[in-house]
């Protein structure tokens, strides 16, 4: 009985984590902007798996990226960290700040692309 | 934009204008205009022009303006407008009742006294706009009868007054002799080569006013001055063409004016109490001529007598008692800045000064100057009607007690008479002179 | 509309900017040569003191009679042309697209504080509008080219506005408040608004012919 209740107990945990998990990639809707001290304006918008397959992202490096001396490494991606581990609010050297990481990123892509907001407003709606 | 129509339709009459636009068409008043623009003006006028945000800010500080219960039509850029402006925008093309209007503007309802100046943010010189309009104005041949008569005199005679090569030294002798009945040894010195001091005076003097030459030459006289007056044309520094914008005139009055002081070979040029004269010898005649600053060191009355009295030279027996307000003319004080020694003068020489508000550099105009008052009678009202600000002014100093007005200028003094006895203000008006030479110790 | 946004804050901003520089330059260069050519005497009374003199005077609040004799107007005049000058040049917003764009970044406002300060340049708008079409002495002077340049100026302003609280339509609102601006600077040196060029000479001319020559304050 003891192993069958740990093994339901662990199964449920189990379940409920991969759930939650789950619900909380389907539930980014917003870039988190807590690294701000003081955001001038709402966090962008930005539902991660609509607009991945939207946009036919599947290489998670497209956006979680990796540099190295500058240079951007292949096969390495960073969707373990959160961007503001390597950008910074200043920026330096070659290193844009969060900002100009989040923009550039974001409305750089969609420029290339010519799909997606590139206009302030259009991702931090009010 | 429909605009207030305060302004009464006055039909002024007055033959110079009147048989000047008889004369023109539409053609010459375009030629004219584009020739004075084009080769006449800068970047002054057209920056002037082009800078102007029309924020009507310089409306206050004109006395035909407020004196008219702020008719548009008489701010400094109300003016500017009516005139210069239109001829600009439409090249030229503007009709002869257009041309008309405008010398009544420019000539008489502007005293080019520039208080607008110090109130415009930009700094932008109205006073020179009329001028230009007023040079438009003379060569189109329509400039005031009276004023362009002033001219003529200054043309043929060198002096404003039709005043003949005799009467000249007659007059000064004649004073000299009255003045030895009182000083037996006081002299006025003709013609002398190498004096300090050349003194010069406008020409109403000798032709009215002769008293004013006799007391400055008993200034003179006690004070101990190294002076002389020339005998013969250049002795008058006055110059309406300044204000008709005959500039070429302005030009040979000013020249005769300075070489008759360097045929003398004196030091300094000391003139009289007038305002215009100033402004001629030290800031526009001077320049036409190509000096930057006057040839010679121009020391204006007041400047004069605040020197010889600073230095002791003359002595006040008795500081004149009854109490007087100054009024400070444009052109000595916002062309000169000589009103701190006005008020030293006034204070050594009266036992009561009182001051008028405003005062100093923005003092209100006395609505003669820039040669309104030479437009003669046909514009008499003109510009006792554009001063009521100036009587009432005027009766705020009475009001705190003052008794004489001293008024340092000639065109100021004759101004302020008519509008004193017109506006009942009872004030006696004087010249520092007049003071002076009442008041200070003299020979016995 | 991204197409239209990115050629008005692309090609037609770059077109706006030259203009506005270049035409600076041009229109003051020009000013100087018909100086040099038709009334050189100016550079002779020029006084470095006497035109710092008169400037500083001016450009501070109440320092002149004229300032002192029109309060309220003073207050706007000098908080609108403040507001006018610094919101577009500190706004977090701009500052970020220089930065994207020329790798150049600067001190910025707080939203909040530039969203007052746009305000303050429309309410300035709409005084100096209303000053134009009631008191007698600026009507009388006012021709259709003063509403168009206060509209020119305005523009920015009230787009931006909009854009920023994302009222009515937001991308039409952006759109038109990029070509709004563009239109400005565009419109500064060709316009009267050049008195942004030219007041400091005019008014260092007349410091000059005060101080240097007439030995009197003109202000």
């Amino acid at each position: 009985m003891k192993t069958v209740t740990r093994i339901a107990l662990s199964l449920a945990i189990g379940i409920v984590l991969a759930i939650t998990s789950a619900w909380s990639q389907d539930d980014m809707t917003i870039v988190d902007n807590a690294a701000f001290d003081n955001p001038q304006r709402t966090p962008s918008v930005f539902v991660h798996d609509a607009h991945n397959e939207a946009a036919g992202i599947d290489d998670c490096a497209e956006c979680h990226h990796v540099y190295e001396d500058g240079k951007r490494l292949e096969d390495e991606s960073s969707e373990d960290q959160s961007c503001s581990e390597c950008h910074d609010l200043k920026g330096s050297g070659g290193q844009p700040s969060l900002i100009k990481a989040f923009h550039t990123s974001c409305k750089g892509c969609h420029q290339a692309q010519k799909k997606g907001p590139i206009m302030c407003g259009e991702c931090h709606i009010k | 934009m429909a605009e207030p129509s305060k302004k009464e339709a006055t039909k002024v009459v007055d033959e110079g204008i009147d048989v000047g636009i008889s004369r023109l068409t539409e053609e010459k008043i375009q030629s004219v205009i584009n020739s004075v623009i084009d080769e006449e003006t800068g970047a002054r006028l057209k920056t002037y022009v082009e800078t102007c945000v029309h924020c009507g800010l310089c409306s206050e500080a004109c006395h035909y303006y407020l004196s008219h219960d702020n008719d548009p039509h008489y701010s400094p850029v109300g003016k500017v407008k009516q005139t210069i402006w239109e001829m600009v925008k439409k090249k030229g093309r503007v009709t002869p009742e257009f041309i008309r209007q405008a010398a009544i503007i420019a000539q008489t309802e502007c005293n080019l006294c520039k208080r607008c100046a110090q109130y415009c943010p930009f700094g932008i010189d109205i006073a020179y706009l009329m001028s230009v309009v007023r040079r438009i104005i003379h060569r189109l041949g329509v400039t005031p009868l009276y004023i362009q008569d002033t001219a003529h005199s200054h043309s043929v005679t060198m002096n404003q007054m039709w005043v003949k090569g005799d009467e000249w030294p007659d007059t000064l002798q004649w004073q000299e002799e009255e003045a030895q009945a009182e000083i037996p040894d006081l002299r006025i010195p003709l013609e002398k080569e190498g004096a300090d001091i050349m003194y010069s005076v406008i020409a109403p003097e000798p032709k009215f006013q002769a008293q004013l030459i006799y007391q400055a030459a008993v200034i003179m006289h006690v004070a101990g001055v190294d002076w002389t007056m020339p005998a013969s044309m250049g002795w008058d520094n006055s110059d309406m063409a300044m204000f008709t914008g005959d500039n070429e005139l302005m030009g040979r009055l000013k020249r005769t004016h300075f070489e008759t002081a360097a045929r003398l070979k004196v030091k300094k040029i000391v003139m009289g109490e007038c305002g215009h004269a100033f402004r001629s010898v030290y800031d526009m005649g001077n320049r036409w001529l190509g000096w930057a600053m006057p040839p010679f060191t121009i020391v204006h009355a007041i400047e004069f007598y605040h020197d010889i009295i600073k230095e002791g030279r003359i002595k006040i027996a008795r500081k004149y008692k009854p109490p007087i307000t100054l009024h400070d003319p444009c052109n000595v004080v916002r062309g000169g800045g000589l009103h701190e020694k006005a008020r030293f003068v006034a204070h050594a020489i009266c036992e009561n000064v009182i001051e008028m508000h405003p005062n100093r550099e923005h003092n209100y105009c006395c609505g003669a100057g820039g040669g309104v008052i030479n437009t003669g009678p046909p514009f008499k009202m003109t510009r006792i009607t554009g001063n009521r600000v100036k009587a009432e002014q005027l009766f705020g100093a009475k009001t705190k007690g003052a008794e004489v007005l001293v008024a340092p200028c000639h065109n100021c003094h004759s101004g302020l008479h008519d509008i004193v006895h017109h506006y009942e203000i009872g004030l006696d008006i004087k010249f520092f002179g007049d003071i002076i030479y009442e008041v200070m110790e003299k020979p016995a | 509309m991204h197409t239209f946004y990115n050629f008005v804050s692309g090609p037609l901003a770059w077109v706006a900017f030259i203009l506005f520089f270049g035409g600076s330059i041009y229109r003051i260069a020009s000013m100087l040569k018909l100086v040099a050519e038709k009334e050189r005497f100016i550079f002779s009374y020029m006084s470095w003191r006497y035109s710092l003199r008169s400037i500083l005077h001016w450009i501070i609040p109440f320092a002149t009679v004229n300032w002192r004799r029109q309060p309220v107007l003073t207050v706007v005049t000098f908080t609108f042309h403040l507001c006018l000058l610094a919101t577009p040049i500190f706004l977090l917003s701009h500052v970020v697209l220089w930065d994207e764009a020329f790798n150049v970044s600067w001190w910025t406002l707080p939203d909040a504080v530039a969203d007052v300060m746009t305000i303050i340049v429309i309410l300035g708008a709409v005084y100096f509008l209303v000053r134009r079409v009631t008191q007698p002495e600026v009507k009388f002077v006012t021709s259709a080219s003063d509403f168009v340049i206060l509209t020119i100026v305005a523009a920015p302003f009230i787009t931006g506005f909009l854009a920023y609280h994302q009222w009515l339509s937001y991308p039409l609102m952006m759109c038109l408040h990029v070509l709004a601006g563009d239109i400005l600077l565009a419109a500064m040196p060709f316009t009267r608004l050049s008195h942004m060029l030219f007041s400091p000479f005019t008014r260092a001319y007349m410091g000059s012919e005060f101080g240097k020559v007439r030995h009197a304050r003109d202000w």
